[in-house]
């Protein structure tokens, strides 16, 4: 390389570098910074350019070698120029493709991105919505250039902004122009470059003032001054080299981590290539400027990146913080005027000087100019580096640039600006994103980490995370940083193991804003945020960990336990009885079923399974193991009478009476364990037949009537008298039962009413409310659906009233109308997928407008059609009907299953309230409701929930109104559970259990679910059930297998610490 | 000269002047465990924090280490700075409850409680002995070591420092052990090397306990004779 004398010779070079250059051969580009690398890209390049050689393709083909262009999560990635074909996750023989079809002008569709959520092929990399919603000024460089080649940083207009400011000679003027940007400072604090510069350039310049370039880069989760580091090293250069211009500096210095490899070798490959060429060093290009950048590395020490404390580290000493004033402005390095920016706040200099300050300021919002890059990792579906325009919503990056939520759970926060920076909740994503909003909102830009989080993460657990790593990283000068940080994480370790206090909570509020005001570094003084702001938005968690000794999001393991048992609203040990059988010992884990759950066989039916979905081999990437097909194996074995339920208290006449109104599974659930307890108990029940909704609502082919008769038998017993016919503010009120002698009443009256669309012919003969539609059928046999018939709503009941009316005789067809998509439909998936199969239709998007009529009779229904609008909070896109997309459909059926409530208008006249969404109020501690001695579970409660629920309700009622007549205290009874008994593992080797696939339960065939109500779902095969048991990762293990002691160890030759 | 205004009472300083010399010179107490006039400011303990500026920019700062400023109002003894106070003692109350330095400040800040786990450190890093080594002793013997909770003070990779004369100067500004090194009866002083002619020999692990840097021992070395 030869060293350039003037302007004139780049100019030279610039233009012989150009005219070598042929646009219209085609490029491959290799993105191969740290995590292509890491994925596979130095194989693609290896194969590339031995096909390149082979075939003779080096003058037809340009092969460039790039760093990191964003979209991480499909790397490898290859894109082809300059058509902008894009390739995810290519691999060696793909990439032998590649090269063939670039050859042959071909586009390879197989390999193409995907869009996850529509299912189209797209082309371009610059359609994909991922980065078509970006901005991309400093990051599309990163693509133009291989980092270690300084002519093809030339080649894409590099070094053309150093250009026109030497040649203008007017080092105010550059100054003017980033103060004219309005560019801030893009480490954390978003101080103004211009301003910074000019406090530069006024000291004094007895003995030599420094600019710093800051790539200490430290945040858990956030990489984008690697990116730029790796990827496009001389473009910092030439923002240094500007800013060394307009403030007239000599030294320059480059304080970047050790522990970016890859960026320290690009930059000093980039170094070395500008001083070469006369770029760096003394007169540069003959205008008398001159410039030297040295590189320092830093040894790791997150504490580097706040600039005092850089400034210690690079005289070499240790890096600590100081007191500020004096700034480094003032005195920094060795005494000397410095001023320290961030990597993306240089990488952005050339960029203003290329498209000019006023085009610059025109991006993003007026206080915060220009784009700023995020790096978006965490529970997010598209992770990666974004850079978007400043002032643009939390909601724009998350969902529509993240494309959403990673999986099935909701999205709950975002964490943004790395260990001192705060959690945003979801319902605030509505926030721009800017310095001051961020800062209101309790959090920080920081230096751009943003991480999203779902409902699988804890925020206790987030904080103690973060609290952990600062209590590390502190330098440790100031006492209440060092200890600080250290108490804070002593208090949320305790938390998270379920010893936390209230007192301790108001601690360790006390003590972060306290750490927050006394400490002297940018790093204490944030410190405290990850706890404020967590406890600012997320409180309710925090006290469930202390009051319930629960964690919502299954993530404290002294606090979950199992997540199979603990999700069951039972307490059911779900690992128990599967690990019993895994290995044969059925009659035992049927005990342990039946232990805590009086339904089983119902449950093993019906259950919505809380258990799979908390299952750890389904949160892991898997899928969980099919618990309740276990369940149902073990109940269709082993029969019932090996579990004997034990009366606690001998059945005599004296003891006292309890009226239990309602007999489904709450009220049913009550009147079992309070009948153990001695009690003398009445059912009243309103229907002909005991069960609730287990009888009048669930179908028979989802739950047989004979095993729910068997079990609803087994649980009436001599303490037991059941009424049916009977009901509450027809045949007897509340005051009539205490005078009858009983001493407490428990209302399980479930929730009966279906709720009404309030459209107009809601009355007409034709159209029914679920409820009554499934309850004639299910009680007296009524068959009311003929010729179409059509069902609003998306939950189970839906599901479930359009699956009956299949299954009645002169019924043509059955539609399902529901207002989202299908996989926001609140019923079971299974039943869902069933119902299609049998041949139900389905219209989504589609919201009812009117029922039409002839002479009083339905005559069909007309709807309108739904787009879906942004999303709301809960991370669901809102359904917007879409005007004139009206259609009729004609219907013979109509059954309207938009949810139920329960029908308990004339209770208030007995004395008990009821709340504003039109359920009984109880306490839920002790589900007493206002009305001293009566208690309320179930349905009438919570609103249609399911059997489990109900089951857990009548538990809860059955001890609270037992303590209630035995005169003792209410409170709360909810030990923390963890697994207490060890049942001993089938001895599975790790390969055998991966080998195994989730067993699904085989159907009925089509042609006999079709017309009869016979049982949909088959039991599993005893050697699928089996090897479906043996996949569980046993949990358990963890806390109950014995430790073996240390002589057994030292025997084993293990060494024990 | 550079004016500004202590609890009100205005005042003018010379340049260079800090925040806590300017509020002692009022006779405005404020409690400091790491300062001591001759050695560099630090501003490592935060006790001597006060409040400045005023409305929203309201902020603490380490009064020790932070230079006068024209026009400043500071308050040494807000409710703010009362509060930060009070539970920086009770944090070194949990940490180092043994000092009796740190026992009066707490009984005059009246601090009746500590709610944090009791630990038994005979540390505070405040680094007096640091500055003390380096810059009254000329010796620069020892210093600080590893960051965040491994912080710690010795001689690096604990080796004897070839300029460490046994001065003693490291455990007479020390206010977690100064008590027992310049007990007011220096025959009872636990160890005392620097004020007991005739120290007691200790075990070597309690020597070490003890944060004393004299290796060798000075009551071993007086015994040698």
């Amino acid at each position: 390389m030869e060293r350039l004398k003037s302007i004139d010779n780049f100019k030279a070079l610039q233009r012989r570098i150009l005219s070598d250059v042929n646009p219209a051969i085609p490029t491959i580009v290799i993105s191969a910074g740290t995590c292509g690398q890491a994925s596979g890209a130095n194989d693609l390049i290896r194969v590339s350019k031995r096909e390149l050689l082979s075939r003779r393709l080096t003058d037809k083909i340009r092969l460039r070698i790039t760093g990191c262009q964003g979209f991480c999560q499909m790397e490898p990635l290859v894109v082809v120029q300059p058509y902008g074909t894009f390739y995810p996750h290519v691999g060696v023989k793909e990439m032998s493709r590649i090269v063939e079809a670039v050859a042959a002008g071909q586009v390879l569709r197989d390999l193409l991105y995907v869009d996850p959520e529509t299912g189209a092929i797209i082309e371009k990399q610059d359609d994909i919505p991922f980065f078509a919603r970006q901005t991309r000024t400093i990051l599309r460089g990163n693509e133009k250039v291989d980092p270690i080649r300084i002519y093809d940083y030339i080649e894409s207009g590099g070094y053309s902004a150093l250009m026109d400011v030497l040649a203008r000679q007017d080092p105010p003027w550059v100054i003017e122009q980033v103060k004219a940007s309005g560019l801030r400072g893009r480490g954390g604090a978003g101080f103004l470059t211009g301003q910074k510069w000019q406090m530069l350039a006024d000291q004094r310049n007895g003995r030599g003032k420094f600019l710093v370039c800051n790539g200490d880069e430290g945040d858990p989760g956030a990489y984008m001054d690697r990116s730029v580091l790796e990827g496009n090293p001389h473009s910092i250069i030439e923002g240094m080299l500007i800013g060394a211009y307009g403030t007239g500096v000599t030294s320059g210095v480059i304080y970047v981590r050790n522990e970016y490899p890859l960026a320290v070798k690009h930059l000093v490959i980039a170094l070395r290539q500008a001083n070469e060429l006369g770029l760096l060093g003394s007169n540069i290009l003959g205008t008398g400027f001159s410039f030297d950048i040295q590189m320092v590395k830093g040894a790791g020490a997150f504490v580097c990146g706040e600039e005092t404390a850089l400034i210690r580290s690079v005289e070499g000493k240790m890096g600590e913080p100081r007191q500020r004033p004096p700034y480094p402005v003032q005195k920094g390095i060795d005494g000397k005027p410095t001023a320290i920016n961030n990597v993306e706040t240089w990488a952005n200099i050339p960029a203003i000087f290329t498209q000019g300050a006023g085009e610059f300021a025109k991006i993003g919002t007026l206080q915060n100019t220009g784009t700023k890059i995020f790096s978006l990792v965490g529970k997010v579906r598209n992770t990666g580096l974004v850079e978007v325009p400043m002032g643009i919503t939390i909601n724009e990056i998350v969902n529509t640039i993240g494309g959403g939520p990673a999986g099935p759970a909701r999205i709950k926060a975002v964490q943004t600006g790395g260990p001192s920076g705060g959690c945003i909740p979801a319902k605030m994503f509505d926030l721009p994103i800017d310095y001051q909003s961020l800062a209101q909102a309790g959090s920080i830009m920081g230096s751009g980490g943003m991480i999203v989080m779902d409902e699988n993460t804890c925020m206790v657990d987030v904080a103690r995370y973060f609290m952990n790593f600062l209590k590390d990283e502190s330098c440790g000068k100031c006492f209440t940083c060092r200890k600080g940080t250290q108490r804070m994480w002593e208090i949320l370790d305790d938390i998270t193991q379920g010893k936390g206090t209230a007192s301790e909570l108001e601690l360790l509020e006390e003590l972060a804003l306290v750490v927050k005001d006394t400490t002297m570094c940018g790093l204490g003084q944030t410190a405290a945020n990850p706890v404020l702001s967590t406890l600012r938005y997320f409180r309710q968690e925090y006290e469930h960990h202390i009051r319930e000794k629960r964690c919502s999001a299954f993530v404290c393991k002294d606090l979950v336990g199992a997540p199979c048992q603990s999700a069951c609203p039972l307490g059911t040990e779900a690992w128990r009885y599967v690990a019993h059988l895994a290995r044969g010992e059925y009659q035992e884990a049927y005990r342990v079923i039946r232990e805590t759950n009086p339904f089983p066989s119902v449950c093993a039916r019906v259950c919505d399974h809380k258990c799979e979905s908390r299952c750890r081999l389904g949160t892991s990437g898997s899928r969980p193991v099919a618990i309740r097909a276990l369940k149902r194996f073990i109940t269709d074995h082993v029969d019932p009478s090996v579990f004997k339920a034990q009366p606690r208290v001998p059945t005599s006449p004296d003891n006292p009476r309890v009226a239990i109104v309602g007999s489904g599974p709450a009220g049913l659930t009550a009147a079992h364990y309070l009948s153990l307890d001695g009690y003398r108990v009445t059912v009243f029940e309103a229907d002909q037949e005991p069960g609730g909704m287990l009888t009048s609502g669930i179908p028979a082919y989802r739950l047989r009537r004979d095993v729910l008769q068997r079990e609803i038998e087994s649980l009436l017993d001599e303490n037991i008298t059941l009424k049916c016919n009977t009901a509450l503010g027809r045949d007897f009120t509340v005051d009539t039962l205490f005078k009858q002698g009983y001493k407490a009443v428990f209302l399980a009256l479930g929730a009966h009413k279906s709720r009404r669309l309030n459209i107009e012919g809601e009355d007409l003969e034709g159209v029914y409310p679920a409820i009554h539609f499934l309850k004639e059928f299910n009680l007296q046999g009524k068959k009311l659906a003929k010729g179409h018939a059509g069902i609003i709503g998306g939950g189970n009941s839906a599901v479930d009233a359009a699956r009956v009316a299949l299954r009645q005789e002169g019924v043509e067809s059955v539609t399902l109308f529901y207002r989202r998509l299908r996989h926001d439909m609140p019923a079971l998936k299974e039943e869902v997928d069933l119902a299609i199969e049998e041949g139900i239709q389905l219209e989504t998007l589609v919201t009812p407008v009117k029922i039409e009529s002839r002479d009083g009779r339905l005559t069909g229904i007309q709807c309108v059609r739904n787009e879906l609008g942004a999303r709301d909070a809960s991370g669901r896109r809102h359904p917007v009907p879409i005007r004139g997309t009206e259609f009729l459909r004609s219907l013979d059926t109509l059954v309207i299953t938009i949810g139920d409530e329960p029908d308990i208008d004339y209770i208030t006249s007995m004395g008990i309230e009821i709340n504003e969404r039109g359920t009984l109020r109880t306490d839920p501690d002790t589900l007493a409701t206002s009305r001293g001695g009566v208690f309320a579970g179930g349905d009438v409660v919570t609103g249609p929930n399911t059997v489990v629920d109900a089951i857990a309700a009548g538990k809860k009622a059955a001890v609270m109104i037992g303590r209630y007549l035995r005169g003792e205290e209410m409170k709360p009874t909810e030990p923390v559970r963890v697994p207490q008994v060890y049942v001993a593992p089938c001895g599975i080797s790790e390969e055998e259990a991966g080998g195994l696939r989730r067993a699904e339960p085989h159907t009925l065939p089509i042609e006999l679910r079709k017309r009869s109500f016979s049982e949909v779902e088959l039991p599993l095969l005893d050697e699928d059930a089996q090897s479906e048991a043996k996949r569980c990762l046993r949990c358990d293990l963890e806390f109950t297998e014995p430790r073996a002691s240390e002589p057994e160890l030292a025997t084993a030759g293990v060494k024990t610490v | 000269m550079i004016e500004l205004t202590i609890n009100g009472l205005k005042l003018s300083v010379e340049k260079g002047t800090t925040l806590l010399e300017a509020a002692r010179f009022l006779g405005f107490p404020i409690p400091t465990l790491c300062h001591m006039d001759g050695l560099t400011p630090y501003g490592a303990c935060r006790l001597c924090v006060v409040e400045i500026g005023e409305g929203a920019r309201a902020r603490l700062v380490s009064s020790c280490t932070y230079p006068a400023e024209d026009g400043l109002k500071i308050r040494t003894a807000s409710s703010r700075v009362m509060k930060a106070r009070k539970m920086i003692l009770e944090l070194l109350l949990a940490s180092c409850p043994q000092s009796k330095t740190i026992q009066d400040l707490a009984s005059a800040y009246e601090v009746r409680q500590q709610r944090f786990k009791q630990e038994y450190e005979t540390c505070i890093l405040c680094g007096l002995c640091v500055r003390m080594c380096e810059e009254q002793m000329m010796a620069k013997a020892i210093g600080f070591r590893g960051r965040g909770e491994h912080r710690s003070i010795g001689t690096p990779f604990d080796v004897q420092s070839d300029v460490c004369r046994l001065c003693g100067g490291c455990m007479y500004v020390c206010p977690a052990c100064q008590l027992r090194c310049t007990y007011t009866e220096p025959e009872k002083a636990i160890c005392g090397g620097c004020a007991n002619l005739s120290p007691p020999c200790l075990e070597k692990e309690q020597f070490d306990d003890m944060m004393c840097y004299m290796k060798p021992c000075v009551a071993c070395e007086i015994r040698k004779d």
